[in-house]
């Protein structure tokens, strides 16, 4: 129960004894009165009088105090309502801002400066986690810079055997992806802290879908899996060229190096009302419905996935997601075991305005 | 050719310092972005190699520093951060090349050495590397009378690896030229193009030109 109903409750609980106080000593009062006119049948007529008081005066004063108390302790509350919805709103990206107080010094400014300062605190230990890993990953390039050089430098020796060579060059294949890894970390991380700024110039997505179905087609080749571009309405979107590119390119990747032999892999992009839709289909061993749950959380990589021999930083669809969420889209993805695959992604198509047709840095923010 | 290294990390700095010297090039190292800049100040250099991240004074604040006092060096900025946004403000600060770390050291000697060549770069329209020629106009690429059939982007590699007159290409720097990707794509899509570029210009062919070079990239060898 509310604590605004529970009020109201008690404030009619009172109201009726204070009536029932009320009537009792009406009911005396006429009474006495009546007695001392030496009317007949005084008590009768007490009752009777004492019941149309209150009924005609009682009644509506009571139902007046009901609404009135009801109203007031709405006013009483209203503070509360919004503060509730004010923390409501709360999420780990905006905890830099604070909510408002009224500023007239009651409970509810003091429960609000609590609120502030819990809500600074928080943002204090999310902010020194993002500089954390920043700067882990800024001090973590040099030394494998260094690494990499040092490895390059043993492997151009031409005494070294040809066992020794591989050894050196597998090392650095693994360097290149702990540096992809820390890339990817740093990319997340700023854009965590809304340190990325996205361009919007009007994109023909199209172009780029038919470009990575290329990509996808020779990347598919040594597995002998089928690419096949479907249907690609044309469509603009206001974006950022070079992140949707990224966005395309991960997508493709997955979708070739997550399938199996003699595979397929989809493309298609349809216009559908005032968005665009792409959907990349693969055949493939697919993710089971616990799994797909978490398929954008960094680091995650299917069963199927760890149990073959597949390369990445395990950070592609997290990124995915963050470039699709930053363009005012969503991404789903729907898979069942050794059955299809498919991601779905939905971005808003660009307002169809005349100022399409101007350079893309008229549409720059 | 005179190289200058701006780079406060002693082993990086050295690393780089003797993969140049291998190169025959004649360098000088300072440690500080203010020692850096009076030294580009003091003496002519043929191409700077400066990182962002130094003590003393920054690398954009000393090339910025350089261009206002009308220094042309070609400059090629190192930056552990490797963001796009970050690439585009060195390069509009003045740098003409932006390499992120970790990179591969055969990419940054490539690289410098592309920009002391700078300005005489061949704008030749035919380009030639041992029996294999390439003509940019009529879009044709032929080995021993054999006219290739290329794709867009195969034709662009192929391009991209002849101009670069038997130096090794790092993978970084064709994912650059020829996809104009500024991030790793985290594919090994470089190599399958590659691949599929040797099956068509080598196979069949004597001697082999596409090389790979472990760890680093490819290379198309003119001569034996």
């Amino acid at each position: 129960m509310t604590i605004r109903a529970r009020l109201t409750i008690w404030f009619a609980a009172v109201f009726a004894l204070s009536l029932l106080v009320m009537g009792v000593g009406t009911f005396i009062e006429i009474s006495e009165q009546l007695r001392h006119a030496h009317h007949r049948s005084a008590d009768e007529r007490a009752v009777h009088e004492t019941i149309e008081m209150i009924v005609e005066a009682g009644l509506p004063a009571v139902l007046l105090g009901l609404l009135g108390g009801w109203w007031l302790v709405r006013r009483a509350l209203a503070p509360v309502a919004d503060l509730t919805r004010a923390v409501e709103n709360i999420h780990d990206r905006n905890l830099a801002e604070r909510l408002p107080r009224s500023g007239n010094g009651d409970e509810l400014d003091r429960l609000t400066d609590v609120f502030n300062g819990m809500t600074a605190r928080l943002d204090g230990s999310f902010q020194h986690i993002r500089e954390f890993t920043l700067h882990a990953s800024h001090e973590l390039k040099t030394p494998l810079t260094i690494l990499r050089a040092e490895l390059e430098t043993a492997l151009r020796d031409p005494q070294a055997t040809a066992a020794q060579r591989e050894r050196l060059a597998s090392q650095i294949d693994e360097i290149e992806r702990l540096a992809k890894i820390v890339d990817g970390l740093t990319l997340l991380t700023k854009a965590d802290a809304g340190q990325i700024a996205l361009k919007r110039d009007p994109v023909r997505l199209d172009e780029l879908v038919c470009e990575s179905a290329a990509d996808a087609e020779i990347l598919a080749q040594p597995q002998a899996i089928q690419v096949r571009l479907g249907p690609c309405d044309q469509a603009t979107v206001a974006g950022d060229r070079h992140r949707l590119r990224q966005l395309l390119l991960d997508l493709a990747d997955n979708a070739v190096k997550y399938n199996h032999r003699n595979g397929t892999v989809d493309f298609s992009l349809r216009r559908e009302g005032a968005l665009a839709v792409l959907k990349i289909s693969n055949s493939g061993p697919g993710l089971s419905a616990d799994q797909q749950g978490r398929v954008f959380e960094r680091f995650f990589r299917g069963a199927t996935a760890q149990g073959q021999p597949v390369e990445g930083c395990g950070l592609g669809l997290s990124i995915a997601q963050w470039i699709v969420l930053a363009h005012g889209g969503n991404i789903e993805f729907s898979s069942q075991p050794n059955a299809l695959t498919t991601v779905t992604v939905r971005l808003p198509l660009a307002q169809q305005s005349p100022q399409l047709g101007q350079p893309p840095s008229a549409f720059s923010v | 050719m005179h190289v200058l290294i701006v780079e406060d990390e002693k082993k990086m700095a050295a690393l780089v310092r003797k993969a140049l010297e291998a190169e025959g090039f004649m360098v000088a190292v300072r440690m500080r972005g203010d020692d850096g800049l009076e030294a580009a100040l003091a003496t002519p250099f043929d191409c700077l190699v400066l990182d962002i991240m130094l003590p003393g004074r920054d690398g954009l604040s000393v090339l910025r520093q350089l261009r206002a006092q009308g220094n042309r060096t070609p400059v090629l900025l190192l930056s552990a951060r490797g963001e796009v946004n970050e690439r585009v403000a060195g390069l509009n600060a003045g740098a003409e090349d932006y390499l992120p770390k970790p990179f591969a050291i055969a990419e940054l000697v490539a690289r410098v050495r592309a920009l002391g060549r700078r300005g005489v770069e061949s704008k030749a329209t035919i380009l030639q590397v041992a029996d294999l020629t390439l003509d940019t106009i009529a879009h044709q690429a032929q080995r021993g009378g054999k006219v290739f059939d290329l794709t867009a982007r195969e034709f662009r590699l192929l391009e991209f690896l002849m101009r670069s007159g038997g130096q090794i290409c790092g993978r970084m720097s064709i994912i650059e030229k020829v996809w104009d990707y500024h991030f790793d794509p985290g594919t090994n899509l470089v190599d399958v193009y590659v691949r599929r570029l040797r099956e068509k210009i080598d196979d069949g062919f004597e001697p082999k030109l596409l090389e790979t070079v472990r760890g680093v990239g490819y290379l198309l060898r003119d001569g034996p």
